[in-house]
């Protein structure tokens, strides 16, 4: 029992450890701004992208307001998977009951590129109906098409 | 187990409540930081990520590099006069002891009129 509950408390003192050095690095989906951020919003690295800087000082900021939101949610979400792995799915869940959702389950989190459309597939082509070339009344009535 | 978790979330709970009263009261708690030149300012959120960035058009040609480097600067400077901000307003009810534990911690107010409410 005593040996238990040592493994319990190094496991523990292990996971401590672990999360508090635990940080998460997106990229934003526009592929200008690289964050790596700790469950806590603390920004460990930053990487603009020479382009970024040529959209302008607001485009700028945005961009990096965003990029740490999401670096922090995948840090947050990264704990509570870690979280999950040491201590089972059912204490993870008891966390998630006590502290709110994890960000995966609360939010969608667009770390990825949103994917390219389909491309559209060509127009279905219908056969015409020939022209009739004198419209009178019997050529009109002599084509079958507009029984369709 | 279920009791101890049971106990637990009623704990939080009750501070959250008596937390979110307080905080309801004084408005959300954030803090503020600016680069001396006005170049980069960030609003910051304790324990979260920054609420906004804002980076003036002189700052731009600080180049890649040193901008981001100066946003990092003054998102630290930002986040711990949050941080402070929130220990000072939550200290009434909540012992400091347990906020610090959390990573709340108060700061040295040795920045500038900083932190806001």
């Amino acid at each position: 029992m005593a040996a238990v509950n040592e493994e319990r408390m190094q496991a523990t003192e292990r996971l401590q450890r672990d999360l508090a050095a635990l940080t998460a690095t997106v990229e934003h989906p526009n592929g200008t701004c690289m964050v790596t951020a700790s469950p806590k919003g603390e920004i460990k690295a930053l990487h603009l992208h020479p382009a970024l800087l040529k959209q302008g000082a607001r485009a700028v900021g945005e961009v990096v307001t965003e990029t740490v939101r999401l670096a922090t949610n995948a840090a947050v979400q990264l704990s509570f998977n870690k979280m999950a792995l040491a201590l089972g799915d059912g204490m993870a869940i008891d966390v998630e009951s006590i502290a709110g959702d994890s960000p995966f389950r609360s939010t969608w989190n667009p770390v990825t590129p949103p994917e390219a459309p389909a491309e559209q597939a060509p127009q279905e082509r219908r056969t015409r109906a020939p022209r009739v070339e004198d419209p009178d009344e019997d050529a009109f009535f002599d084509n079958p098409s507009w029984l369709r | 187990m279920d009791d101890d978790v049971e106990r637990a979330a009623r704990k939080v709970r009750d501070v959250e409540q008596a937390v979110s009263e307080h905080v309801t009261r004084g408005g959300p708690v954030t803090g503020r930081a600016s680069s001396p030149d006005g170049a980069v300012t960030v609003v910051a959120t304790p324990g979260g990520p920054p609420q906004s960035v804002e980076v003036s058009a002189a700052a731009l040609r600080m180049g890649p590099h040193g901008l981001a480097a100066e946003i990092m600067r003054i998102a630290d400077r930002a986040q711990r006069n949050a941080n402070t901000r929130l220990h000072q307003t939550l200290e009434r009810v909540v012992d400091p002891r347990e906020l610090t534990a959390m990573g709340i911690e108060r700061g040295t107010d040795d920045d500038e009129s900083g932190w806001r409410r």
